[in-house]
């Protein structure tokens, strides 16, 4: 079933002196019951634009939005209580408690029927109850932002769209979180999960959609991604001395040669010959260490987006 | 309607907790300004009259609301539009007037404290005439709403610096050149002019009516004045939120 369908949507920001920027290029993809998709993309890249039209705080000059079936240019109001959005910025608690704020959210989505057992739930799932009765002030960036990640969750509607929620966290807290997260789809909750953190998206998200410049450079799960720019693997080898003469053999593909660092990829099909070949080096005492691994979506996403570049 | 009722309520406490240790304190400010207002000003004026004595103590209220609404109000929004809690305001799950609705209730509570303590000190030590009307209650609430709806309404349509800076002159525009604390003759004819269409003499005018019923009374302009600058504040600050 699908929860989000965003057609051709193109929104762009008048600045100082009538210089115009495209912050969305005619965007278009959907997203199912369920799923999480990750939108990956580098600073200034359009991301927050088009989360801001998916919650109707922002109108897109062309193109449409529609939410479980309905335009959200009809009623922006009721994409508000479809959706629940935690914000890349840090929310400002003030004087509140992280179990104050995020029971006051949930309150006031789920009015009478609250089920408060839901907070102390996620207090526990992510380790959080040094700080659940400490006010906001005196709590650090990572406290809070996970409570402004609770504070999206709690209740958390068809649709949760979660901007940067792993910043400032720490990386058992991180593991944690993810666990959150896939916990809430298996509810039939959709994530979108909005990142410029690459590798960690990588094992969350079923679907991933890349935006450079405010235009869709690819997508598709991450596989899929990868396999499009390249499905080789990569070897790095660090040699004993500068200058060892090694004999590479024939199945190398491409080599690249930095003082005592050995570069080079090879099709999967030689991953075995590599390994042998490898451990021989290292036998002979000409390799130290070696280590072979397949292209990461990081990979994937920066050649794709060096590629936009050079194009433009 | 019910909707809109927990709304408010949960909005309400979200507000107040989040800024429960400010507006204690801010409370505390006024009282003392205000007391501040009354028994400062004489020193000012050698061998005040009971009238003076009168104008300063039903001038203070005024004062205070204007200081809640057009001052510290504008400040504390600046705040919320530069740290990012408007932002976040703005994709909650209720109606945008439930969230004004429920701040400005806020800001009224914070009022009482300084109006009633200080117009207490001023009769204990003055007795300087006052005679309270059944008004009082209607003329608070709309002064209060005017101050505090125009405060949003600048505030939410200019940026952080420029409404601080509006908020600087009124500060010491409310206080020496307006004729809250003394009557309006005394002021230069375009100033009076000026005041006639500002909401500021109005709302002194209205006050006085209300805490000094036998010895003021208030135009029907000042009413249809204050009636005016209520709505367009406000408007104001709800077509700015559910702007895109």
């Amino acid at each position: 079933m699908m929860i989000l369908n965003v057609e051709n949507v193109t929104k762009t920001f008048t600045g100082k002196g009538k210089s115009k920027t495209v912050a969305n290029d005619n965007l278009s993809f959907r997203i199912n019951k369920g799923e999480i998709f990750g939108l990956l993309g580098q600073n200034g890249a359009g991301k927050t634009t088009l989360v801001n039209q998916i919650l109707g705080v922002l109108t897109p000059d062309s193109g449409d939005i529609h939410l479980l079936g309905k335009s959200i240019l009809e009623s922006p109001a009721r994409a508000r209580s479809i959706c629940s959005v935690q914000p890349q910025s840090q929310v400002p608690l003030g004087f509140l408690t992280p179990k104050q704020a995020v029971t006051l959210i949930g309150k006031m989505r789920a009015g009478k029927t609250f089920d408060p057992k839901r907070v102390e739930m996620l207090f526990e799932a992510l380790d959080m109850g040094e700080w659940a009765n400490r006010e906001g002030e005196k709590l650090s960036g990572g406290a809070r932002r996970l409570t402004a990640f609770c504070m999206a969750v709690v209740v958390p509607g068809k649709l949760v769209i979660l901007d940067e929620p792993t910043n400032d966290v720490d990386p058992v807290r991180r593991r944690l979180l993810w666990q959150v997260i896939r916990n809430l789809t298996d509810d039939g909750t959709s994530v979108i999960l909005v990142t410029h953190n690459v590798m960690e998206a990588e094992k969350v998200v079923d679907r991933v959609a890349i935006i450079n410049q405010g235009r869709l450079l690819a997508e598709g799960s991450p596989s899929e991604i990868k396999r499009s720019v390249s499905n080789q693997m990569r070897m790095e080898l660090s040699l004993s001395e500068e200058l060892a003469d090694i004999e590479m053999p024939s199945w190398v593909l491409s080599a690249h040669r930095n003082g005592a660092r050995l570069l080079f990829s090879v099709d999967p099909s030689y991953v075995s010959s590599s390994l042998d070949w490898a451990k021989a080096q290292e036998d002979k005492g000409l390799v130290i260490d070696y280590s072979l691994s397949p292209t990461t979506i990081e990979d994937a996403y920066i050649e794709l987006t060096s590629r936009e570049v050079i194009e433009s | 309607m019910m909707d809109l009722l927990s709304h408010y309520k949960y909005v309400f406490q979200m507000q107040f907790l989040r800024n429960a240790g400010f507006l204690v304190f801010m409370a505390l400010i006024q009282i003392l300004i205000s007391i501040g207002i009354v028994i400062g000003f004489t020193y000012l004026i050698p061998d005040p009259d009971t009238s003076t004595i009168l104008f300063l103590a039903t001038g203070a209220p005024t004062i205070i609301l204007i200081m809640t609404g057009l001052v510290i109000l504008p400040q504390q929004v600046g705040t919320a539009k530069a740290d990012g809690y408007m932002e976040f305001m703005r994709t909650w799950p209720v109606n945008r007037s439930v969230i004004l609705g429920a701040e400005t209730t806020i800001w009224l509570l914070i009022t009482v404290p300084g109006i009633v303590v200080s117009s207490f000190v001023a009769h204990l030590m003055y007795s300087p005439g006052y005679d309270i009307s059944w008004t009082i209650i209607p003329a608070l609430l709309m002064i209060a709403l005017t101050s505090i709806g125009v405060g949003y309404g600048f505030s939410y349509l200019l940026s952080p610096t420029a409404s601080l800076g509006i908020s600087q002159v009124v500060v010491f525009g409310a206080l020496m050149f307006s004729p809250v604390n003394f009557p309006m003759d005394r002021l230069p004819e375009w100033l009076q002019t000026l005041h006639e269409f500002l909401p500021i003499y109005s709302m002194a005018e209205v006050m006085r009516a209300s805490l000094a019923a036998s010895t003021f009374e208030a135009s029907t302009w000042n009413y249809l004045n204050l009636f005016i600058w209520c709505i367009l504040g406000y408007g104001g600050a709800i077509f700015i939120l559910n702007k895109k």
